[in-house]
């Protein structure tokens, strides 16, 4: 097993485990968050919020523990590509958002980071895409 | 493919336990219907209607020099320090404090309502719907 | 070179894209502030440059979504090849926590005839009163009742000396767990209603002085309980 593929999934593994608990510590907020982008009725938009951020930590924990291996890939990377595309559509409709996935604690980026950064694990999943696991993670 | 699929569909199965069971710990903390609980804002109608009305006026000094509300308190952010004891003198649990700004879309009437609730505790606080605007327009 | 990657990198492609065409290009449009504690204003400057070959005029005042921020133009056009800047002052009164202004500027460049600049200030607080009101019902018990006095982030409370407006409530400080201070009021009796503003004034050892209000009351009979 390459190490650098092993290493790559446990920091992004742990990424996503980290942005899930901080929305799961305030939905209420989250679900502020997802409303800002305008693109989902509330009553949606609040159950998400406390819906996607477990969802988050489970595939984190795929990918550290290479149980669901490529299923918690295959997740994050849909979920990631409807992210940024909706942080693009929100910016150029002009809305202020400030983005949500790391809670507020990313509020401090600017939004150039904040795409660079996105971008980057959407790159490293897609990197993560094509490690080749023996039994290929699945259970039993 | 097979296998991710079935991957897939356990994390998105398993995700659901915890968030039902945060949804339903939140169930009476969250709005679920509308994204700022209807019960915060009060109509013109409702407002006068009330027997017992303590009315804010969260707008710049200038302005509430000019015109208000009469009987409108002052309390806007740039002297909350100073202005909140006077409100904070003649509140009563069962008085209905209603918060007014410039118009409909003026944040600081929201912001004043959340922090009496949050700071200072008190309950019963509203924003008129329609602001400032929607009381000119019945009183001429 | 599969078509994963592929996608990837036109997505990124397009982005970076769709900002390439305005005139008038703004270095930041959201700037973001950190205040110093106690600063009574915080001072955003946007600069822009008119990439284009065409003056651009700024059609208006820019429009500030409060009264707290004004913003001033430092020229009303922009030949091309030019620079200039825009300085957004929010005043920054008794707000607390993150505060977002924005500026709206109107141009006549066709592209862009409308650029949202935004300020963000991080207001450091000094103090935090939790809460900032304490009241007992007409015969209630009167037992002393805390106000939780916070340092803000960053910030070490030497002390707060509390002083109340009458003699009818007394406020007692005790240092609390970590940097906290507790603040026990209590009234005399509450036979009668009763009202004190109480003025505390934090020791933070340098800094501005700050001074912020608690109030406390006895309420009149026949209150309901809320």
């Amino acid at each position: 097993m390459n190490i650098a593929w092993r290493i790559v999934a446990v920091i992004i593994g742990g990424l996503f485990i980290y942005a899930g608990v901080i929305k799961v510590l305030d939905p209420v907020e989250f679900a502020g968050d997802i409303d800002n982008y305008k693109t989902l009725p509330w009553p949606i938009g609040v159950r998400l919020a406390f819906y996607l951020p477990w969802l988050e930590i489970l595939c984190g924990l795929a990918l550290i523990t290479r149980v669901l291996y490529r299923g918690g890939v295959f997740i994050l990377t849909m979920l990631m590509s409807v992210f940024i595309i909706a942080t693009i559509v929100a910016k150029t409709r002009g809305l202020d958002i400030s983005c949500g996935c790391f809670g507020h604690a990313s509020q401090y980026l600017s939004f150039a980071w904040h795409l660079a950064l996105d971008f980057l694990l959407l790159g490293g999943l897609l990197f993560l895409w094509r490690t080749r696991l023996p039994n290929d993670g699945a259970l039993a | 493919m097979k296998s991710l699929l079935r991957q897939t569909a356990v994390l998105i199965g398993l995700a659901l336990l915890p968030s039902i069971g945060q949804a339903l710990y939140y169930r009476d903390k969250v709005s679920w219907q509308t994204p700022v609980a209807a019960s915060e804002m009060l109509t013109l109608a409702q407002a006068r209607g009330a027997a017992d009305l303590i009315w804010i006026d969260a707008r710049p000094e200038e302005e509430f020099e000019r015109e208000r509300v009469p009987g409108a308190l002052l309390l806007n952010e740039d002297r909350w320090n100073e202005l909140l004891p006077q409100v904070l003198a003649i509140w009563a649990p069962e008085k209905r404090v209603v918060v007014y700004c410039s118009s409909e879309s003026c944040g600081s009437s929201r912001e004043i309502a959340h922090r009496l609730r949050k700071e200072a505790g008190l309950t019963n606080v509203f924003i008129l719907e329609g602001g400032w605007e929607a009381w000119k327009k019945e009183k001429p | 070179m599969n078509a994963t990657r592929i996608l990837f990198l036109s997505a990124a492609c397009l982005s970076v894209a769709a900002t390439a065409q305005a005139a008038l290009v703004w270095e930041k449009t959201t700037i973001e502030l950190n205040p110093t504690l106690g600063a009574p204003n915080a001072v955003g400057v946007f600069k822009y440059e008119n990439k284009g070959d065409t003056p651009v005029r700024f059609k208006s005042a820019p429009r500030t979504s409060c009264g707290c921020t004004v913003a001033a133009l430092q020229k009303n056009e922009v030949a091309p090849g030019e620079k200039g800047e825009i300085t957004a002052t929010f005043n920054i009164g008794d707000r607390t926590g993150v505060q977002m202004k924005t500026i709206t500027v109107e141009t006549d460049d066709p592209q862009n005839p409308t650029t949202v600049l935004t300020l963000k200030a991080n207001i450091a607080q000094l103090l935090e009163l939790q809460p900032a009101f304490v009241f007992w019902q007409a015969g209630e018990e009167a037992k002393p009742k805390t106000i939780l006095a916070k340092a803000g982030k960053g910030v070490t409370l030497k002390n707060v000396e509390v002083t109340s407006s009458s003699g009818d409530f007394t406020a007692k400080v005790e240092p609390g767990a970590a940097g906290q201070f507790k603040i026990n009021v209590q009234p005399k009796d509450t036979a009668k209603p009763l009202n004190a503003t109480l003025t505390v004034k934090p020791d933070a050892g340098s800094g501005p002085a700050k001074v912020y209000y608690a109030a406390a009351r006895v309420m009149p009979p026949g209150t309901a309980k809320p």
